[in-house]
Formats: structure tokens, C-alpha cells, sequence
């Protein structure tokens, strides 16, 4: 198997007025292509700065992380936004879609960034159609968000992380906004995801049933990793 | 249209029209004030070269562009006619006085119809020459804006009214005119004029007529112009036209830029989420402030259009309303459209390139 993700001793430090308090501990994580991993821990252990860091929102304070062979840490601000361009897709607990745009709008403009601000290519309208059917969007893919139900919004966001293929999907507790019935809906695609397209998939979640849904749980405590490998194999 | 810039327009569309009315409002001040300037120029141009006498006779300060006095006597004329190459001199009195809806100025002139008309080969279409103290002849113009026809009245020199007895073409100088005597008569200036209009024989070279009137003892001390000289002298004895003209382009470009300017920056603040958005999805610093830069352009080019819509409009009204002439050029409105959309791009870009460097996780975590 490929190894599609290595963070070595990875740490972070905030400056707050003038105390430096440490959000990463060295963190050390490997992934290998296709896997499914949860990342749990409670508040404040430094779930979503390590997912920050993984998708390059924010630089280390010292480490190494490499995603896809391409080195993030040794990146420019310019290059490690690229990286993220190419490689990564983002689910977030709040949505984060473009309220001014339809469903279709959103998928749209991911695949014009992934693009490099030209059009997605002439096989991009197949594999969005693809990806809504697949999610079964199909009859909403001209509403906007706030036409939208949570788990819609929220299968709009994973279509959005996924129709460009990336090497991984960040997803930061994207069950969080969700009821029970969603969530469950948007897990299971998240896991139809992974089986289907061998999709590498991070996910934080507080939620112990959508961890139980992923192939490795890590469990974090003070910013660090305390039980690297869970093990769980669904 | 799916487009993230089309939508944010249409999603803050008071905002949109603010801005968009701040670039009109840009376009708008050039476009009528150097409509207006043009206009009005190319109008006394036009008025002068119709006169065909070659040589302005005056005292010096007797006759500017927006003043003139009736401090030169007609006794000249005669003495002027005597000269050699001179076919015949006509006194003139021009009185200006502030147009009677409150913009601009207005002139009258007094003349001797038949000697004047003769000269400058002016016929009247209607009506008869000026006789009495309280009659006018106006020109087709005047008569066309101001719905005026033979027997119609006209109030001059604070509400008198005088009868209007002809209409004479072409245009030539004051739209207005009554006879020499009448305007004497309301100026009380017996025997004086403003100017007296020298028309030389022809094949006669009219600098050699200035040289000999410069020559007569009985002409010294007095100011000898070539209508040539005054008529290209228009724009330029409009003390610092050309000055005010650039300022104003300047303080237009100013308004253009700070509206859009406050718009985008108003549009950032409130987005700034959305930019968070953009740059976990990849999107280059280039591609953000190309969003946010297209759509000041969009802006700016929908307040070019409505400026120019409104210019025209504007100036169509004013000049039915109040007789001003607009005439719009080619370079002003390119002036004006560099500055609509020039300005609104410009005053964009500092919010673009804030948002371009915006920290991403601080952006998604902003409400």
C-alpha cells in the first residue's frame, strides 16, 4: 500500500499575548491510501489544529508533514496552497458553503479552482452528475444551501470535497451539526466514499458510533497522540 | 448564471446600486462639465465665425468674455470707414447680463440692422428689423428653445419687456438684437458703443488694413483685433478652464475609487468566511483578489453605462429646461470611462489583497 500521508513529530505552538502555549506535542502519523481514520479526543487537545496542519491552513512550529510525496512543511505559502488545490478536500461541521451558490454552483467552483480558474475540463460535468447521483443529489442540484436540509448541505459539502479526486478528505466533525438520522446518512456515504473510490479519509469526531464506522481510530489527549492505532476494522 | 460574482451582486443589491451610483456619479461630473464647457464654446465659435467683418475696433477692457462696456463713441466708425482698404465700419454695443433662470449669462446686442446684416450677410426669415426703443429681433435658435415667434415679448434689463418684430439666420453673435439707438437709450450712453465691427474690401489683406488704423493719429489708444484671433481665443479666455477641468477629472476619479473601495471593503468584512472557504478549497491569493477585482469591474462598467445614460439625460433636460448647450466628445468620455472603470478597480484592490492574505483558519472561524 502507498503511503499517501506522514507527519513526523509535528508541533505547534500559539503565541498568546506573551505566553506560548503548545497546541501539538509531536505528533507523529502515518496513512497509507485508503484508509478511513477518526481522530478522537476531547475539546481543546488539538483534534482540528493537527487537521489544520495536515490540509496546510496553518505551518507547523517544527516537524514534517508530506502528503502525496510532496513535502508541506519545506512548502511556500503559494506552493502549499497548491498542494491543498490538488490534493485535499475539506468537509467541515458547519458546511461552508457558498450561500450564493446552488449545489451544482458549489461543485462548480471547486472544480474551477482545482482548475486553476479555468473550467473543469470536458469530462468534469460527467463526474459531477457522477458524484450527485452518487449522493443522491440529483433533484437538488439547482437549490442553494439554505434551501437545503443539514444532511443535503452537508452531502453537497462531501460532493464538493470529492469531485476532484483528491488524495485525502479532511472532514472536522461532520456529523457535528447533524441529527442522528442525518448523521448516519452522511456517514455511511462518507464510508461509500472510501470503499468506492479507495478514498483516503481523516475524520475528527466526538461522536464514538461515526468513529466506529472507520477503519483506524487515533485517540489524542494535551496534543498528543495516546492510542496511535485503535485498530477497528469495520 | 452559476457565478460567484454575478451572485454576490445580485445577493447585496442595494450595495450594488450604491456602488454603482458612486461611479456614475463619477462619470456624470466629467461628462456634463466638460459636455457643458465644449458645449457652450463651440456655441460662441460657432456665433463668432459667423461674423464676416474681419477687424474688432474697441478700447482696451471694453470688451471681455463675460463683461463688456459701451465706453467707445461711434464717431470712430467714420473715421474708420475713411481708411483705405476699409469697406465699412458698424458700431456695435454688447450688454451681458446673468441669464433670467440663474445659470449662465445672456447677451444683447444693439446694431443697426440693415449696415450689420449687410455686412455679416444676415437675413431675417420673419418679421422686420428692430425700429422702436422696446422691439427685438432674436435668432432661429432662440426662437426654437424659447417657443418664441414674431409679436412674442421678452423681458431684458430687469423684467422690461420688448416686443420681438423679427428672426434672423444664421446665428451670429448675441442671439439677441435691437437697434443701436434703444440700447443706447437703456444704458444711457448716447453716442458710445463697444466695439465697432470693420469689414475691409476684398482681396484686401486685413493686417495691412490693422497696420494703417494703427497708423491714424485719431484711432491711437485703442485696441485692434482680428476676429480670427478672437475666435481661437475662446477656450483660452476662460481663466483656468482647462486647470478646472483636470481637477475635476481628478476629484471624479477620487469619488469612483473610494465608493468602490468602501463597497468591497464593506463586502469582505461581511464574506470573509466565504474567503476562508475559497482558500480551503486551493484557491490562489491571484484567483481571490480576481474574484473580488471582477466584480468592482462589473460594478464600474454598470456605472459607466448608467453615467453615460444619465449624462445624456441630464444634459437633454438642462438644455430644454434652460437653454445651456452640452456637447460630448470622444476623449472626455473615454476620460470619463477610464475613470469609472479605472477608479472602481483601482479602489478595489486594497480590499482584494487583504482578502488574498487573509489567515484561513481565522476566516472560517469568523461569524
Amino acid at each position: 500500500m502507498k503511503t499517501i500521508l506522514q507527519a513526523e513529530n509535528v508541533e505547534k505552538v500559539y503565541r498568546v499575548g506573551s505566553m506560548d502555549v503548545a497546541a501539538l506535542r509531536g505528533v507523529s502519523l502515518d496513512l497509507e491510501e485508503g484508509e478511513f481514520l477518526a481522530i478522537m479526543g476531547p475539546s481543546g487537545c488539538g483534534k482540528s489544529t493537527l487537521l489544520h496542519l495536515l490540509g496546510g491552513l496553518l505551518t507547523p512550529s517544527s516537524g514534517r508533514i508530506v502528503i502525496d510525496g510532496e513535502d508541506l512543511t519545506a512548502a511556500s505559502d503559494a506552493k502549499r496552497t497548491d498542494i491543498r488545490r490538488r490534493k485535499i478536500g475539506f468537509v467541515f461541521q458547519r458546511f461552508n458553503l457558498f450561500p450564493t451558490l446552488t449545489a451544482e454552483g458549489n461543485l462548480r467552483l471547486a472544480e474551477r479552482i482545482h482548475a486553476g480558474g479555468a473550467n473543469g475540463g470536458e469530462d468534469s460535468g460527467e463526474r459531477r452528475r457522477e458524484v450527485l447521483s452518487l449522493l443522491k443529489l440529483e433533484d437538488k442540484m439547482h437549490h442553494k444551501p439554505l434551501e437545503l436540509s443539514g444532511g443535503e448541505q452537508q452531502r453537497v459539502a462531501l460532493a464538493r470535497a470529492i469531485v476532484n479526486r483528491p488524495a485525502i478528505i479532511l472532514a472536522d466533525e461532520p456529523t457535528g451539526n447533524l441529527d442522528s438520522e442525518n448523521s448516519a446518512i452522511v456517514l455511511n456515504m462518507f464510508q461509500e466514499m472510501n470503499y468506492r473510490f479507495n478514498q483516503t479519509i481523516i475524520m475528527i469526531t466526538h461522536n464514538p458510533e461515526a468513529a466506529a464506522m472507520c477503519r483506524r481510530i487515533v485517540q489524542m489527549r494535551d496534543g498528543q497522540i495516546v492510542a496511535p492505532n485503535t485498530g477497528l476494522q469495520v | 448564471m452559476d457565478s460567484l460574482v454575478a451572485n454576490n451582486i445580485r445577493q447585496r443589491p442595494l450595495r450594488a446600486l450604491v456602488s454603482i451610483a458612486g461611479v456614475a456619479l463619477g462619470v456624470c461630473l466629467v461628462m456634463l462639465f466638460t459636455g457643458l464647457s465644449r458645449g457652450m464654446s463651440n456655441d460662441l465659435q460657432r456665433r463668432s465665425s459667423s461674423v464676416l467683418a474681419e477687424i474688432y475696433f474697441t478700447r482696451p477692457g471694453g470688451m471681455e468674455l463675460t463683461t463688456s462696456t459701451a465706453n467707445l463713441s461711434v464717431k470712430y466708425a467714420e473715421e474708420l470707414s475713411k481708411i483705405e482698404g476699409v469697406q465699412s465700419a458698424v458700431p456695435v454695443i454688447r450688454y451681458i447680463f446673468q441669464g433670467g433662470r440663474g445659470f449662465g449669462f445672456e447677451q444683447v446686442q444693439g446694431v443697426d440692422w440693415e449696415p450689420y446684416a449687410a455686412m455679416n450677410d444676415l437675413k431675417l426669415v420673419a418679421g422686420r428689423a428692430p425700429a422702436a426703443a422696446d422691439e427685438i429681433i432674436i435668432d432661429e435658435a432662440k426662437a426654437r428653445n424659447g417657443n418664441l415667434s414674431v409679436g412674442s415679448t421678452l423681458a431684458l434689463f430687469g423684467g422690461k419687456p420688448y416686443r420681438i418684430t423679427g428672426i434672423y439666420s444664421p446665428e451670429a453673435e448675441a442671439r439677441v438684437k435691437m437697434s443701436l439707438a434703444a440700447m443706447q437709450d437703456a444704458l444711457e450712453a448716447p453716442g458710445k458703443c463697444s466695439y465697432i465691427l470693420v469689414k475691409t474690401k476684398d482681396g484686401v489683406d486685413p493686417l495691412a488694413v490693422v497696420r494703417r488704423i494703427e497708423a491714424q493719429p485719431s484711432t491711437q489708444g485703442n485696441k485692434i483685433q482680428l476676429t480670427r484671433d478672437i475666435i481661437t481665443n475662446i477656450e483660452k479666455t476662460i481663466p483656468y478652464l482647462g486647470v478646472f477641468l483636470r481637477a475635476l477629472v481628478g476629484l471624479s476619479a477620487v469619488v469612483s475609487g473610494l465608493v468602490v473601495m468602501l463597497a468591497m471593503y464593506t463586502t469582505i468584512t461581511e464574506r470573509t468566511r466565504e474567503i476562508g472557504m475559497l482558500k480551503a478549497l486551493g484557491a490562489s491569493r491571484g484567483y481571490i483578489v480576481s474574484v473580488i477585482e471582477r466584480e468592482a469591474f462589473v460594478i464600474s462598467l454598470l456605472g459607466l453605462v448608467a453615467g453615460f445614460v444619465v449624462s445624456f439625460v441630464a444634459g437633454f433636460l438642462i438644455n430644454r429646461a434652460y437653454g445651456l448647450l452640452f456637447e460630448y466628445g470622444w476623449r472626455w468620455a473615454l476620460v470619463a470611462a477610464l475613470i469609472g472603470v479605472g477608479g472602481g478597480v483601482l479602489g478595489a484592490l486594497y480590499p482584494a489583497v487583504r482578502a488574498a492574505n487573509l489567515d484561513p483558519v481565522n476566516a472560517l472561524a469568523h461569524e
